[in-house]
């Protein structure tokens, strides 16, 4: 089916079909997830040489290592290069090899092929060192976060993250010896699309109504009122370019910890006391991530209160999360169900009153949908590039 | 040997009403099975973590559980709406420990859920820590071991 990425988002909106069209799942892995940087662990988690994790790079299944002899990060296919099994079947842990349990084939952890059962079958031909895991040719990490890609023409990480940086160094920088992800993580999946998801993580406009409940306990705990036509004027939302966005909030929320949410598309966020990750698994089918990052220096009672606060709001059995899962998601696509020819989503909010800044960061208050914006014009300007 | 047999059925009786009260929607009874200080868990990725250092799916004081109930009730909280339906199936149970007033008892359970016309299966271990109020048993700490606690959840906004 061809795509015409012009007719399925406008500077205001988007076409429901980006939600549900296998089709465009499909070109969104190719073009997004094969093409931009993708998050695939924080250091914390392989801390040590030979620790490794596994998680997807868009819907390839991945081993993250830190090489024993190099301390490297590598990146690799989960996929062994004889016959295509999985090689590592941990979430995460630490070992010097992967052996393939089908016929044998032994890697390295970082990825090289050691050897297999038998050598003298192959001619003098084979080449083990081409027979190695495949590697994603692109690894780099920012103060601690670990990205790779696919395309090995991709901008440096630096470029990317461009105006995100300084937010992701302030989040590191709230622990007195920096953060760590050891808290384990929240594990959820709702039956849609995951950008459902990512417009979910900065969309204050929703607050006062899908949360109304948690709010109103929170008054009755604190005394606090929320006035939320007020909150929305005195927070911004910001466009800080490559389709990365932030939330500043006024003051806490009960959500967490963090002044601000942030978005580093496509996969990447953090929120409240959180690193959010999401996964696509098909246009019906989304899995989320959430780590309570910790902070390093910090009691063990401090830590404490941070995973309760966020357990809170963050999570399948959560005051919030569970809302989200049925308003935000199921709700609308069920609504998108509605196939008719006007098939719009409106994201035209604020757009009168955005201003931009001497870096080109556009900005406006926290009821207006600048991080949507933000979100399809990078989504746009990725899914265009060679589909003509 | 009488008095072993009464308190197991006493026991088996109350894990049978808790699972009735559930059943049945009574939240604000259900609330009442427990003592004031309490601990209602639901670990996430493994059984043995310390929710001190790990998080959990649910790690609720008596404050929080209160409020969920509250939540729950306020007509609101729109992941239960609609509510869920619910069946327990208490099975297995084993009394661990009963000494110091404070009885450990382990129980299976089958939850099967209905939301939205799909049935979902819940299953698991629970770990009830009950003690002698009067005459009546109260439940102190109920930590709920779910089957799936390391694989992604759906919406689990009802009361396990």
């Amino acid at each position: 089916m061809n795509i015409n990425v012009d007719e399925l988002v406008s500077r205001d909106g988007v076409s429901g079909k980006i939600y549900t069209n296998p089709a465009v799942f499909d070109l969104e892995l190719k073009q997004i997830f094969e093409k931009t940087w993708v998050y695939v662990a924080h250091e914390s988690e392989i801390s040590n040489p030979g620790d490794y994790k596994t998680t997807d790079v868009g819907k390839h299944p991945v081993i993250v290592t830190r090489g024993s002899d190099d301390g490297q990060f590598h990146v690799m296919l989960n996929r062994c290069r004889h016959k295509a099994a999985s090689v590592c079947q941990s979430e995460c842990g630490n070992a010097n090899f992967f052996r393939c349990a089908y016929h044998g084939w032994t890697y390295s952890n970082n990825g090289e092929l050691i050897g297999m059962p038998f050598q003298d079958g192959y001619d003098k031909e084979f080449d083990k060192q081409h027979n190695g895991l495949i590697k994603l040719p692109r690894v780099d990490s920012y103060n601690g976060f670990i990205f790779a890609s696919f395309n090995e023409e991709v901008c440096s990480l630096n470029d990317h993250l461009g105006y995100a940086k300084e937010y992701i160094d302030h989040i590191v920088n709230s622990g007195p010896e920096g953060i760590e992800l050891s808290a384990g993580a929240h594990k959820y999946s709702y039956n849609a699309n995951w950008k459902l998801q990512v417009e979910n993580t900065i969309d204050p406009y929703h607050l006062s109504v899908t949360h109304r409940s948690f709010f109103n306990i929170l008054s009755k705990k604190t005394g606090k009122k929320f006035n939320f036509n007020k909150i929305h004027n005195n927070e911004k939302i910001s466009d800080l370019g490559n389709g990365h966005s932030l939330y500043e909030l006024d003051g806490d929320l009960g959500i967490g910890a963090l002044p601000f949410n942030l978005i580093i598309f496509p996969n990447l966020s953090f929120v409240g006391s959180h690193v959010r990750v999401v996964h696509p698994v098909s246009t019906d089918k989304t899995n989320v991530k959430l780590y309570p990052f910790l902070l390093k220096g910090k009691s063990d009672e401090v830590n404490a209160e941070r995973i309760r606060k966020h357990e809170g709001f963050y999570g399948p059995a959560a005051f919030g999360t569970a809302d989200d899962i049925e308003v935000g998601f199921d709700r609308v696509r069920e609504g998108l169900n509605a196939d008719i020819k006007n098939d719009w989503l409106l994201m035209s909010r604020g757009i009168d009153r955005e201003t931009v800044d001497e870096r080109g960061v556009i900005t406006a208050t926290s009821s207006d949908e600048v991080s949507a914006r933000a979100l399809y014009k990078q989504w746009k300007k990725l899914m265009t590039v060679e589909t003509r | 040997m009488e008095y072993v047999k009464t308190k197991r059925q006493q026991i088996e009786k109350f894990l049978i009403k808790e699972a009735a009260l559930l059943d049945q929607d009574l939240l604000n009874d259900w609330l009442d099975l427990f003592t004031d200080e309490l601990i209602y868990w639901i670990p996430s990725g493994s059984s043995d973590i310390n929710p001190m250092k790990h998080v959990s799916i649910i790690y609720d004081d008596r404050i929080r559980l209160e409020e969920r109930v509250k939540r729950l009730q306020s007509g609101l909280a729109y992941g239960q709406e609609p509510k869920s339906k619910t069946c327990h199936l208490i099975t297995n149970i084993e009394v661990d420990t009963d000494e110091n007033e404070k009885i450990v008892v382990f129980s299976n359970f089958l939850i099967v859920e209905l939301r939205r016309s799909i049935q979902t299966i819940y299953s698991g271990r629970n770990e009830h820590h009950l003690v002698h109020i009067g005459d009546d048993l109260k439940i102190q700490y109920k930590k709920i071991d779910l089957l799936n606690k390391n694989e992604y959840i759906g919406n689990l906004s009802f009361i396990l």
